[in-house]
Parts: structure tokens; C-alpha cells; sequence
């Protein structure tokens, strides 16, 4: 039979298999973007009622200060619906000036870490969230209303909100604070802003999506890309960078050494780099690189092997990721809103598109975890999910959809 | 027709699915993980027959016999790739025993073997209903319903429930068959799988014909029906035999 030994009986033995605790890390990275692109999708098919026209001048409205998206919006207002090739230039010219926009911005980051400006960071950050969460948080929020004719005054409306947008505020960058709380409000804010952005006009929003996976790809892998040096400046103090980052912690944690893992952890690798979504009045500060939290018996300088120097590998390997106890995926929001994006464009056409992409971005964190997992250094995570969903995308659009609307309409399944 | 119907076709579809899910599935990481490779792997499968058959799409004619080219070249596709699907499936039970070893855990069981399997082709299933039936169920939300002419009876929505329901209950536990008849070397679990897919996707076609589809209906649901108890007699007999054999060493 099977030449497997000690195929041995689990009821009987008592013991535990390694199925049972195999990729939790994994999935406590999985579940919060799943859950990210299910409210953006649902968001996205209750409120696209309203037609181009109104959510193009409620974005408008919304982003007076921002060059690049009113500049689209205005050219949609003023000429109509453009000629594919309009649309396209325009697409091209306001992804081209995000990047800029947000290389530049980054490398502002690098020099006020460089000058260890980290408490004006800090306080710019929660200004920024708290402008995340109130503004726009308080704008889809009037959408739902109006759209489901929920009854609510504005006086509870405005407590309501305030309270909300504080107590994210102290949730995302207070210490102690829960963290299933900070969980919480990492992902309403990504939900938020991934909102805001599938309101772009569609060529812009598949070009900004592709020029910014470029862009993530340059900034961390090359020697003079921003978020390298921001990454390389912290490590070599040995500080945090103040960023949004989703923790993959465990809700509960365990008893025993795990807790004290946490609590001494000081060398902390987190990548960073910095998104700005709006123009110069607001900027939200993300980050967008994967990163591991690495043990404290490794000294932070050891942990990258300069000339492929693997031997502290084997006392950390059964901790990597998504295998032990002590390894903790870090996910930058920047990549949770940018996924969202994606899927809430694709549930803009139709559902299929939904699943396929969402398939696909599944399989590009995968590869990028595995990636993580092979060359422990800083990785970029938005180039190969996105790649592979904008493929997946338009596969689905151009060949699937037509095969199975045959075959199903004709009630042919196999 | 309205929010509650639709979501009743979904839980028609996938109710079985859903809670197997929830009982089984959830509560290890890792299958959870081979759920959704499972389901991309299915996805890629018919993206790539969707391309070979873009060309000729979309048929015109009311003939059987180009839907029957289509199904049957389709399920011969599919069941091909599940011998490779088997054969990844090989190579990660391999990296996880020696995983096992590493971190000095027992390998894994006969019963891990079957969850995996189980996991598997619960991701096949899934994508069909998903792809199938889930993605053409947005109208069922509004406030119409739409019947299909050669069907008049039922609702197209029902219909591809059911049909979408026949399916994930014939992809799961055939999935199961199938690496246990690999694993084992059994040439009755091997050639049963194959032809139990095509003899369900050839019901289908019945429903070609004006108001075949009474017939064709329970006909699929006596196919899954078989499946499932194949399926059930095949595991029950591996583990007792699993057992005698540990219990006589």
C-alpha cells in the first residue's frame, strides 16, 4: 500500500498533524484583503446607481485640491464621452503625474527620516487619517444615506462620525491599543480610500494601477529607489518607521513565548514608502512593502545576507512565515487599497470579472509571500498580484465571459 | 426577484459547499489555502478552453452536435488536467512530510491525505458554481425573473442552481475518488471519475431539447447522488481497512 510510514491513526495517537496550524500566518494576511475587497465591492455595486456624470462631479467637488483627477474629470465633463484615444492620453498623462507626484513625496519621506523628523511624521499621519476617516468616511457615508434612505438627523449623524474618526485615529496609532481594533480601522480605512479611487475614470484608474506596481517595483528594488533608503536609514537605526501598516498579529495571543516575542521585539523590519492620495493639502502616508518581523536573537544587520549568507536561516527558518509562532506578516495599506481598487473597477463591468481577479490577486500574494519566504529581504507586493489581475481581467473580459454566457445560457454546464 | 430570492439561488447553488466549508475546511489554514490554488487552477482551465474555443464562438445553430464537441473536449481537458493536478498534489504532500520532519511532527495522515483531496476538489467545485451559475445570477437581485425558451417551466435562475448544486457535489467527491484511485492504483476509481464527469456534463445537453430539462434535472441529481455514495462506500472501506491494519501490527 501506501510506503508513507507512521501513517498513524490521530484519534488513537492523540497528536496533532502539522495541517492543523499550516499557513495561519497566511491567512490572517488572506482574510482582512478578502474582507478589504468584499466592502469595496459591495460599496462599489449598491452606489454605482448614481451615473458617470454625478459621481464624476462628486469627485469633483471632493478633490478640488487634487490636479490629476479633476483634471480627468473635468475633460469628461467638458467633452462629453472622449474618443478612446482622449481617454487614453489622459489616462497616461494623470498616472504619469501621480508617480511623480508620489516619487517625489517619498523621497521628502527619506529626508525627514534622514533628519529624524519622526514626530512630525507621526502627528502628519494622524492628521491624515483623521481626514481619511472623516471626510471621506463622512462623504460615503452620506452616499449610503441618500442612496438607502436610511433615516438618521445630522446632529447624531456629526457625533456619530467625530467619535468614529477619534477613536480611529488613537486606534491606528496608539500602542496599547487593541488590536483587533486597529485591525478594524486599518481596513475601513483601506476600504475608504479604495472608494474614493475606483470614482477615476476607468483608463485612469487601470493605468495609475499599472504605473504604480511599476513604480513599487523601481522604489524598493533599485539602489536609489526611495523606499530602499527609507528602509535601509531605519534599519540601520534601528527604529520604526511611522507608517500604516496591517500587523497579521493573532487576536489573542497565545500564552507562553509568544507573548514575549512581542513584547521584546526591537528590531523590527518594516519597508515603507509613502503614497500620497490627494495634493499638497492632504496626504495619506501608507506604506506599501511586505515585510517580517524578525526575532530579536537576530541582529538586525545579519538579517540581510549580503553575499547570500544563509546559516542564520536554520534557527529562524521553522519561524518564517506562515509556519511558526513568532514570524508576523506586515502588509502596507497602500497594497490593501491598491487590491481593492482593482477588484472595484472589475465589479464595475460584471461579476465574473470579480472572481477571476480576486483569484487572481490571491495567487500574486501567494507568489510574493513565497518570494518573502526565499529572500527575506523587503519586497515589493503590488507588481505581481496587479500584473496578474489586470491579465486575469482582461482574459476574462475578452475570452471567458462569452464561452460561458454559451454555455450556460443554453443550460450546458460541465 | 428581489434581494431574497437571489440569495436563495446562491444558497441553493452552494449551501452544501458552504457549510462543508465552515465545518471542515475552516478550521485548517492550510486547506483553506488549497481551496483557493484549487480554485485558480480550475479558473486557468477554463480560461485556456474558453481561448481554444473563442474562435468558433458563439455557435448559431440548434444542433446537438457542436455543444456535444464542446462538452466533450472540454470535460476531456479537464480530466487531464486533474492527473496533473494530481501529480502537484504528489510533490506538496512530499514537501510537507519532509516539513514534518524537520520540525518533528508526524507525517501526515490518511485522513489529512482525504481532507486535502476533499479541499481540492471543493475548490473545483466552487469555481464552477461560481463562474457557472453565481456570475449570472446579478438580474436574480432585481425585480424580474427570466425563463429560458426551451425551459419554460422553471426559472433559468433555478435551473442553474440545481445544475450549479449536481456539479460542486460531483467535483468535491470526485476529486476524492480520484487520488485515492491514484494513490492506490485502483483501475475502478480511476475510470469511474472521467466517466462520471462526462456522463453528467452529456446530461446537460438534454437540456438542448424543448423542455428536456425535467428530465435532465433529476438525472443529474441521480449522477451526484451516485458520486456521493461511491464516494462514501470508497472512504469507508480505506479507513477500516487503515484500521485493521494498525490495529494488526
Amino acid at each position: 500500500m501506501d510506503d508513507r510510514s507512521a501513517d498513524s491513526d490521530p484519534v488513537t495517537a492523540g497528536e496533532s498533524s502539522i495541517l492543523d496550524t499550516l499557513g495561519e500566518d497566511v491567512i490572517r494576511i488572506v482574510s482582512p484583503v478578502s474582507l478589504c475587497m468584499l466592502l469595496v465591492v459591495l460599496l462599489v455595486s449598491s452606489l454605482s446607481s448614481t451615473n458617470d456624470l454625478s459621481s464624476s462631479i462628486s469627485s469633483l467637488f471632493l478633490s478640488s485640491t487634487t490636479t490629476p483627477t479633476s483634471f480627468s474629470s473635468l475633460n469628461l465633463l467638458l467633452l462629453g464621452s472622449d474618443s478612446t484615444w482622449e481617454e487614453i492620453k489622459s489616462a497616461l498623462v494623470t498616472a504619469f503625474s501621480f508617480v511623480v507626484v508620489v516619487t517625489l513625496l517619498t523621497f521628502l519621506l527619506v529626508l525627514l527620516f534622514y533628519f529624524r523628523c519622526t514626530n512630525f511624521l507621526r502627528i502628519y499621519m494622524g492628521i491624515s487619517s483623521l481626514f481619511v476617516l472623516s471626510f471621506l468616511g463622512g462623504f460615503i457615508s452620506l452616499l449610503l444615506i441618500s442612496h438607502f434612505k436610511i433615516p438618521i438627523d445630522p446632529f447624531t449623524f456629526a457625533i456619530l462620525l467625530f467619535n468614529l474618526s477619534v477613536v480611529g485615529v488613537f486606534a491606528v496609532f496608539m500602542p496599547k491599543f487593541p488590536i483587533s481594533v486597529n485591525q478594524g480601522y486599518l481596513v475601513a480605512i483601506g476600504v475608504l480610500t479604495a472608494y474614493w479611487f475606483t470614482m477615476l475614470p476607468e483608463w485612469t484608474t487601470w493605468a495609475l494601477l499599472i504605473a504604480m506596481s511599476l513604480y513599487d517595483l523601481a522604489a524598493v528594488l533599485l539602489p536609489i529607489g526611495p523606499l530602499r533608503l527609507l528602509v535601509e536609514l531605519a534599519m540601520s537605526r534601528n527604529e520604526e518607521i511611522p507608517a500604516l501598516v496591517y500587523e497579521a498579529r493573532p487576536v489573542d495571543p497565545q500564552p507562553g513565548d509568544r507573548v514575549r516575542v512581542w513584547r521584546e521585539r526591537t528590531d523590527v523590519r518594516i519597508e515603507a514608502t509613502e503614497n500620497s492620495t490627494n495634493s499638497a493639502n492632504v496626504q495619506t502616508v501608507q506604506e506599501t512593502r511586505l515585510a517580517v518581523s524578525e526575532e530579536i536573537t537576530a541582529p538586525l544587520i545579519e538579517a540581510f545576507p549580503q553575499t547570500g549568507d544563509r546559516h542564520l536561516g536554520t534557527e529562524e527558518e521553522e519561524d518564517g512565515i506562515g509556519l511558526g509562532s513568532s514570524g508576523a506578516i506586515k502588509l502596507g495599506l497602500g497594497d490593501f487599497i491598491f487590491y481593492s481598487v482593482l477588484v472595484g473597477r472589475a465589479a464595475m463591468y460584471d461579476y465574473m470579472t470579480v472572481y477571476a481577479c480576486y483569484l487572481a490577486i490571491m495567487a500574486g500574494l501567494g507568489v510574493t509571500l513565497l518570494l518573502l519566504a526565499v529572500y527575506r529581504k523587503a519586497l515589493p507586493a503590488l507588481p505581481v498580484s496587479i500584473m496578474l489581475g489586470v491579465v486575469f481581467y482582461l482574459l476574462t473580459r475578452v475570452l471567458l465571459e462569452v464561452f460561458v454566457v454559451q454555455c450556460s445560457s443554453n443550460l450546458l454546464m460541465f | 426577484m428581489t434581494v431574497a430570492a437571489g440569495v436563495g439561488y446562491v444558497l441553493i447553488a452552494l449551501g452544501p459547499a458552504l457549510s462543508l466549508f465552515a465545518s471542515v475546511i475552516a478550521k485548517k489554514p492550510f486547506l483553506i489555502l488549497t481551496l483557493l490554488s484549487s480554485t485558480l487552477f480550475w479558473l486557468i482551465s477554463l480560461i485556456i478552453l474558453a481561448g481554444a474555443w473563442r474562435a468558433f464562438l458563439p455557435v448559431k445553430s440548434t444542433e446537438l452536435w457542436p455543444y456535444s464537441i464542446l462538452i466533450l473536449t472540454s470535460v476531456g481537458f479537464q480530466e487531464g488536467i486533474r492527473i496533473g493536478f494530481w501529480r502537484l498534489f504528489k510533490k506538496m504532500e512530499d514537501m510537507l512530510n519532509a516539513f514534518a520532519d524537520r520540525v518533528s511532527k508526524p507525517r501526515l495522515f490518511l485522513t489529512d491525505k482525504m481532507l486535502l483531496a476533499l479541499a481540492g476538489g471543493l475548490g473545483h467545485g466552487l469555481a464552477h458554481a461560481v463562474f457557472f451559475c453565481l456570475s449570472l445570477l446579478t438580474p436574480a437581485f432585481g425585480p424580474a425573473t427570466f425563463y429560458v425558451d426551451k425551459c419554460p417551466s422553471i426559472p433559468f435562475f433555478l435551473i442553474s442552481a440545481i445544475i450549479a448544486l449536481g456539479f460542486v457535489i460531483i467535483h468535491t467527491f470526485s476529486m476524492v475518488i480520484a487520488f485515492n484511485g491514484y494513490t492506490e492504483g485502483k483501475r475502478k476509481d480511476q475510470i469511474f471519475v472521467p466517466f462520471a464527469h462526462l456522463i453528467a456534463a452529456l446530461i446537460t445537453l438534454i437540456n438542448l431539447v424543448p423542455g428536456g430539462c425535467n428530465i435532465g434535472l433529476p438525472l443529474l441529481c441521480i449522477m451526484a447522488g451516485t458520486t456521493l455514495y461511491y464516494s462514501w462506500q470508497l472512504v469507508w472501506r480505506r479507513l477500516t481497512e487503515h484500521q485493521t491494519t494498525r490495529s494488526s501490527d
